[in-house]
């Protein structure tokens, strides 16, 4: 008798220390990410769709999400980097020299072993890890990938008599004119964010010196100059549009969303941003058609090239006690941003899709044929260069945008200033 | 005398944990902050390189930093600070201070913008200023200054665009809400001061004659120097410190309205030049205790005389 109590005892110890170690395995893990992705960012949905498939695939991982504006987010993460302690496990960010200097302070978890092994390795083509590649090292998730697009409104056009998207330079100008002579005011740019304004003069520069000079200029390639009368040229069209009252004159007061916001109600008849607006603009009416801006100079550059490509990307801090795990969810999550995001029409899949598309937004749809059909594809200047450079680069622009330089002085101090 | 030492010690003890926190989180930052201030230091795990006064130079000599243009501004603000918002502060509390009705809501509703958050501040002026549906300009083109609205400042933009880069009124548009959220703050140090004047002295005031202007001048305001004295150096280191309203309605961004620490946040965090940062941290630093002692000796000489 004392015998079978006893096993029985033993049994119930046994059976006791087996739950406890079941709970232990069930802890749950709490990952900290850090995003972009505000209410009023268009990738929101996405964000909200991804981390749902992650809350439900893994319900012992809890994922901790904080999202702050685009601009403020570039100083609370370069904040994070001075101490490290403070980084999340996952953080957004842009590849290219954004991501590098992150890179080289030794704070971003190298993601080759854990994508060596990546189940879902075939949809993620290596090509993509390209502009997150640092020293033969990957550091970043792509999510999506856009390029710069000139949004318009064909409602507004109709009323200046114009039935299509100008083509030509001539025809832009000469559509500019109608618009204004109908009371319409032609462009919107944020004046406050001078990312926004980037928008525009990027794809004027490179419509004028061809994507491979302005790529060579922005990576800073050996020999590579700003030194070059087409960027006079490129900032002199630029500041001739403005003088000609074709843009906003109230947006040098206001910021990316209240613009973006202006052109969704038909305040302006062209909005040139990210393609990550194709949903928010989709949804807000049929009348809206998608295109670029045209050649400024035929000799050195194509209407298909374009300014651009896979930055938005999750990278994994080093300092991350659950790093390996955190790079995994990362791929995951970065996975189903890119499927949710496609969908929704925040950019073109960076990740080939394996799944029903027949439900793509028709601007998305417009958008992924121009890509398709891509002459060259140049990195944004801001993401291209990094740290000091990027600052010195985007005071000159911004300069441009008052008027306070020309492009002679643009050309001359960005070629004594940075190269 | 083991007693007294035993006592001492005690204290000590007790001092102790307030004084590390004390050292840890502002004389050792402050220190830090010197010491990079010397190095040329890129990033928060960048390589550092000992360059000597090179920041400070370059602050002082550098006209595409902008130091000195950003120090012009703050000095700018502490100038309005001190000839606008405490002569304000002081109408406020000497009328509020001698009792009339609702005293008390009147007290609230000044000081409600102290407790409010900087940045719902911020958004509720970046409404006010904006130039499409903003108060501001739906009032000023109500009363007919709509064409003055509309005027094109330089090569373009027009002066319904308040927080434009272009606009010279951006500076003033940026400092009337700084004004406004601090002057129930002061008004309220003063107040305190104003309700402290023993009633007799008033009395005694009243008794030989005097009007409520000479009881104000000689009598109230004299009293309360002390007070006078701190709002002072509050309102001149709060402006040399400025950053948050500032950072709100211009953006982070390059611009005419920059003080001494948006320029510090961008050379941290956006130029990622930590040594650059820390120089005008410590330039920072400096300049609100010299201005602190400047206004105390100027207060000091008064009280002497």
């Amino acid at each position: 008798m004392k015998k079978l109590v006893a096993l029985v005892l033993a049994a119930v110890m046994l059976l006791s220390l087996t739950s406890v170690f079941a709970d232990a395995a069930e802890e749950k893990i709490t990952l900290t990410l850090w995003d972009i992705a505000t209410e009023s960012d268009a990738n929101r949905p996405a964000y909200n769709a991804a981390l749902a498939y992650i809350a439900e695939k893994y319900p012992n991982i809890e994922i901790k999400e904080v999202s702050t504006e685009n601009q403020q987010y570039k100083i609370d993460i370069a904040a994070a980097m001075a101490d490290p302690s403070t980084l999340p496990d996952i953080f957004f960010t842009w590849s290219g020299a954004f991501l590098g200097d992150f890179v080289e302070e030794g704070n971003v978890y190298a993601l080759n072993d854990v994508y060596a092994n990546l189940e879902t390795k075939d949809s993620l083509p290596e090509v993509m890890l390209a502009n997150g590649t640092f020293g033969g090292k990957s550091y970043a998730v792509p999510l999506t990938m856009n390029i710069v697009a000139m949004f318009a409104n064909m409602d507004l056009l109709a009323k200046a008599g114009w039935d299509k998207v100008p083509e030509t330079y001539e025809e832009l100008t000469k559509c500019c004119d109608d618009l204004v002579a109908a009371g319409i005011t032609p462009f919107g740019c944020s004046g406050k964010e001078t990312w926004c304004v980037t928008e525009y003069l990027e794809p004027i520069m490179e419509k004028f010196v061809g994507a491979e000079t302005l790529g060579n200029i922005f990576n800073h390639v050996e020999g590579a100059t700003w030194a070059d009368a087409d960027i006079k040229a490129s900032v002199d069209a630029f500041q001739d549009m403005i003088k000609k009252g074709y843009f906003d004159a109230n947006g040098m007061s206001l910021g990316n969303d209240e613009v973006k916001a202006n052109f969704i109600a038909g305040k302006y008849a062209f909005y040139q941003n990210g393609t990550w607006n194709c949903g928010e603009v989709n949804k807000a009416g049929e009348n809206f058609k998608v295109a670029l801006f045209p050649v400024m100079n035929a000799e050195r550059a194509t209407y298909k090239q374009v300014i651009g490509g896979p930055s938005d990307s999750l990278a994994v801090s080093a300092h991350s006690p659950n790093a390996e795990l955190a790079a995994k969810i990362a791929f995951e999550l970065g996975k189903e941003i890119c499927h949710a995001g496609y969908l929704a029409g925040s950019g073109l899949p960076a990740w080939t899709p394996d799944y029903d598309t027949s439900e793509v937004l028709p601007l998305v749809n417009d958008v992924a044929a121009i890509v398709a059909e891509a002459e060259g594809m140049v990195l944004f200047g801001d993401t291209a260069m990094g740290g000091e450079d990027k600052d010195k680069y985007l005071a000159y622009v911004d300069q441009v945008y008052s008027c306070e330089l020309d492009g002679q002085s643009f050309m001359d101090g960005l070629a004594g200033d940075l190269w | 005398m083991k007693k007294t030492f035993s006592y001492k010690m005690n204290i000590f003890l007790f001092l102790l944990p307030a004084l590390l926190l004390f050292i840890g989180v502002l004389i050792a930052p402050i220190f830090l902050s010197a010491y990079y201030g010397f190095m040329n230091k890129k990033g928060a795990g960048g390589a550092e390189t000992w360059i000597g006064f090179a920041n400070y130079t370059e602050i002082f000599t550098s006209t595409s930093l902008g130091f000195g243009k950003a120090l012009g501004n703050s000095l700018l603000l502490a100038l309005f600070s001190v000839g606008i918002q405490l002569p304000l502060a002081l109408v406020l509390a000497l009328k509020l201070g001698k009792g009339v009705r609702g005293e008390r809501g009147f007290l609230s509703v000044y000081f409600m913008p102290v407790l409010i958050s900087t940045v719902v501040i911020g958004q509720l002026w970046l409404k006010i200023y904006n130039p499409d549906y903003g108060i501001l300009n739906q009032f000023l083109r109500s009363i007919g200054l709509g064409d003055w609205l509309n005027q094109k400042i330089g090569v373009w933009g027009t002066r319904a665009a308040w927080l434009s880069k272009t606009n010279p009124l951006a500076l003033a548009a940026c400092f009337v809400p700084i004004l406004w959220q601090y002057v129930g703050y002061h008004m309220l140090l003063m107040y305190a001061g104003v309700k402290s004047v023993p009633k007799d002295l008033l009395e005694a005031a009243q008794l030989d004659g005097c009007t409520e202007g000479q009881v104000n001048r000689f009598i109230i305001i004299p009293y309360i120097k002390p007070i006078l004295k701190v709002s002072v150096i509050f309102a001149v280191t709060g402006s040399l410190k400025s950053f948050d309203l500032i950072y709100v309605l211009m953006g982070q961004d390059k611009n005419p309205c920059d003080v001494p620490s948006t320029l510090m946040i961008r050379m941290l965090f956006s130029a990622k030049r930590y040594g650059m940062g820390s120089a005008i941290a410590v330039m920072l630093i400096l300049l609100c205790f010299a201005f602190a002692l400047l206004i105390n000796i100027v207060f000091k000489d008064k009280e002497v005389r």
